[in-house]
């Protein structure tokens, strides 16, 4: 009876295998099952791995996907403190960190009915904070005013705080503001805004340039004229020197100041002579003197 | 699992029919029945193999695989992580290969603060002309600390770091990457001015971004590789920003001509102060060696005139005029009258070149 026993046993192992498809159950990496007896939850969190169970109708497993999941608000106008009207989109990475009272919480365990009830926390508690910030605790010049972090610190503590009130079962991860925008009429205002700074910064940028320029031009034309004016100071100084060390020979001449000065005339004559020059001598002067009284002949007709 | 069962459930079949009827007259359709039976056998086995074999898969360089048995990693943190090669996992049910790209640098792009383009439109360059306001919601942008618009937009590359937490810790780590940059751009332009973010400042700017994005990475389970952040004035005013730049190149231009100035006068006032200054040394010495050489002409002279003065100085005066009069062109000689009174002279001045002086020497 060869055959029947192999019969036997891959009717065994038929069995095995569809009693483990009924009996057990498995919970994927990231994800968490609840099993329900009856409806009433009685395996509250079951990790990943390999569960056994009682089949339909006794017992009833809902998986959950564990990981943090993301969701986007939808543009929301709202008002700041400053009456401002700003458009914001959030948006939170969040994960069921209760399955069990995420379960009782919605149908089924319903996401998309969670998304919804986020929803509607995201944009009651975004219009509140808002409302308590003026414009500049979103932008600022000044790190120490703004509140960027701090706003979105205050939006994920308060929708923390009413999905642990609730009991919903969720928990906020990471909260954050992911647009930041102006409603469309005012984007026009802000051009025309934008523009004027423009136009100021154009003709700042021409007229300081021309008059930095200016004053360059001022500054190098002084310092020029200061090198200048101390080059000449000190080129008197140096002929100044020069005539003190002249000077210094100066005794040499006091030998005799009779032939000094005698010199000096022979000196003076010989460059006045230099040019072209005309003299008038009589003839009493040396060597003129030899034609004294010699010539007789009437005056040469002048040339 | 389905097909196992499938090939289990007709191999009683042909081995139950011959046992029931023993009948020799059918022997034929028996042997047709065991041959057939032999084929079924051998495909099961041959479906068992392929079953097991099925089993094994491959991991590629840039990849790391995690093998999930009844839905839970196989080892621990870091060991569950199988890198490149070949490997073996019981067929599905049993194990399921999750595979997570790693070093392979990915990349995604936050247009949260960009204005509506296709990328058709970007490659080609044609938008369509812009509307005279922003439409929320179709056209993005970010608001600067001085509350200007502009847009910007960022390029992240990162690399996976932690996969486990990479993808089992998040149902879109990529778009949570995303989310992060566009809070960073956001949060970022929120503390920078305009003109920093476009002009003055624009590595800073990409720099904060990274940093700020930098820091929600550890979360993530990545690592930040590179930023890449572009920022454009509203198309709207591209004309008003434009002619800033062009001001403020001016502005450039014309302090650099000043500055040119400034050089040139400078250098040219260096250069005539110190010829100045050495035409007064040259002065100086010649003047200096001249004086010098008078005195020792003086001295020299001095024994000589000493021993006769008038005859020396009437020497000298001869010398002088006897060179005087070879220079002048004509000599025109005026005898004394017969009178005794000297030939009276009139000179007529002309207004001459400087070159020419009337030098009257009487002595």
């Amino acid at each position: 009876m060869k055959r029947n026993l192999i019969t036997l046993i891959t009717g065994a192992v038929l069995i095995v295998i569809f009693a483990l498809l009924l009996f057990t159950f498995q919970v994927r990496q990231s994800e968490v099952a609840v099993v329900t007896t009856f409806g009433r939850i009685t395996g509250p969190r079951c990790e990943p791995g390999l569960h056994l169970r009682w089949p339909w109708p006794v017992q009833q497993v809902y998986k959950f996907d564990e990981r943090i999941q993301n969701f986007q608000e939808k543009f929301r106008e709202t008002l700041t403190a400053d009456q401002i009207s700003l458009i914001t989109s959030i948006y939170v990475g969040w994960k069921i960190s209760n399955p069990s009272a995420f379960l009782n919480s919605f149908k089924d365990g319903s996401v998309t009915a969670a998304q919804g009830q986020l929803e509607s926390l995201l944009a009651s508690d975004n219009i509140t904070v808002v409302g308590q910030h003026p414009l500049s605790d979103f932008v600022n010049v000044d790190p120490k005013q703004l509140q960027f972090d701090q706003i979105q610190a205050e939006m994920e503590q308060m929708v923390q705080g009413e999905l642990q009130t609730n009991n919903y079962g969720i928990q906020i991860e990471f909260l954050g503001i992911q647009q930041l925008g102006l409603p469309e009429s005012v984007t026009q205002a802000v051009f025309d805004r934008m523009k004027s700074e423009r136009n100021i910064l154009i003709s700042r940028a021409q007229n300081e340039g021309q008059a930095e320029a200016i004053k360059i031009k001022a500054n190098a034309d002084r310092q020029a004229n200061e090198t200048l004016a101390n080059a000449q100071a000190e080129a008197t100084r140096i002929e100044g020197e020069g005539v003190a060390e002249a000077a210094k020979t100066l005794p040499v001449f006091q030998e005799n100041p009779e032939l000094a000065n005698f010199l000096l005339s022979i000196d003076a004559i010989k460059q006045a002579l230099n040019q072209r020059s005309i003299l008038f001598f009589d003839d009493r002067v040396p060597p003129f003197d030899l034609f004294h009284g010699t010539l007789t002949n009437p005056p040469s007709h002048r040339p | 699992m389905s097909d196992e069962h499938n090939q289990h459930d007709p191999a009683p079949e042909p081995s139950a029919t011959p046992m029931a009827q023993e009948d020799a007259g059918s022997q034929a359709l028996t042997e047709a029945l065991r041959s057939s039976f032999a084929i079924v056998k051998f495909v099961m086995v041959a479906l068992v193999v392929v079953f097991l074999g099925s089993g094994f898969f491959q991991v590629g360089t840039q990849e790391k695989a995690v093998i999930l048995r009844f839905g839970k990693t196989v080892g621990q943190e870091q060991e569950a992580l199988l890198g490149p090669g070949l490997h073996w996992s019981f067929p599905y049910p049993i194990d399921e290969v999750v595979k997570i790209p790693i070093t392979e640098i990915q990349k995604i792009s936050s247009t949260v603060g960009w204005f509506a383009e296709t990328p058709e439109q970007e490659l080609s360059g044609n938008l369509p002309p812009p509307g005279p306001s922003l439409i929320p919601g179709v056209d993005g942008y970010v608001i600067t600390a001085d509350r200007n618009i502009i847009h910007t937009r960022a390029t992240l590359y990162y690399q996976v770091d932690d996969p486990i937490r990479y993808v089992f810790g998040f149902t879109s780590a990529s778009n949570t990457i995303q989310n992060a940059l566009n809070n960073a751009l956001l949060d970022t332009a929120a503390q920078f001015k305009v003109d920093d973010v476009l002009y003055s400042d624009v590595a800073g700017f990409q720099e904060a971004v990274q940093q700020r994005v930098g820091a929600q990475a550890d979360l993530l389970g990545i690592t930040v590789k590179q930023c890449n952040v572009e920022s454009t004035p509203p198309r709207q005013l591209k004309d008003v920003f434009d002619q800033v730049t062009e001001a403020r190149q001016n502005q450039n231009k014309v302090l650099d001509d000043a500055h040119s100035y400034e050089n040139q006068a400078t250098n040219s006032a260096e250069a005539q102060a110190s010829t100045i200054i050495n035409e007064a040394r040259s002065a100086r010495a010649r003047y200096v060696q001249s004086v010098q050489a008078d005195a020792k002409a003086f001295s020299d002279l001095l024994p000589n005139y000493e021993i006769n003065p008038g005859l020396f100085r009437q020497q000298e005066l001869v010398q002088v005029m006897g060179q005087a009069l070879t220079n002048v062109d004509f000599k025109t000689y005026l005898p004394t009258t017969a009178n005794g009174k000297p030939i009276e002279l009139r000179l007529l001045l002309n207004r001459e070149p400087p070159g020419t002086k009337t030098a009257p020497a009487n002595p």
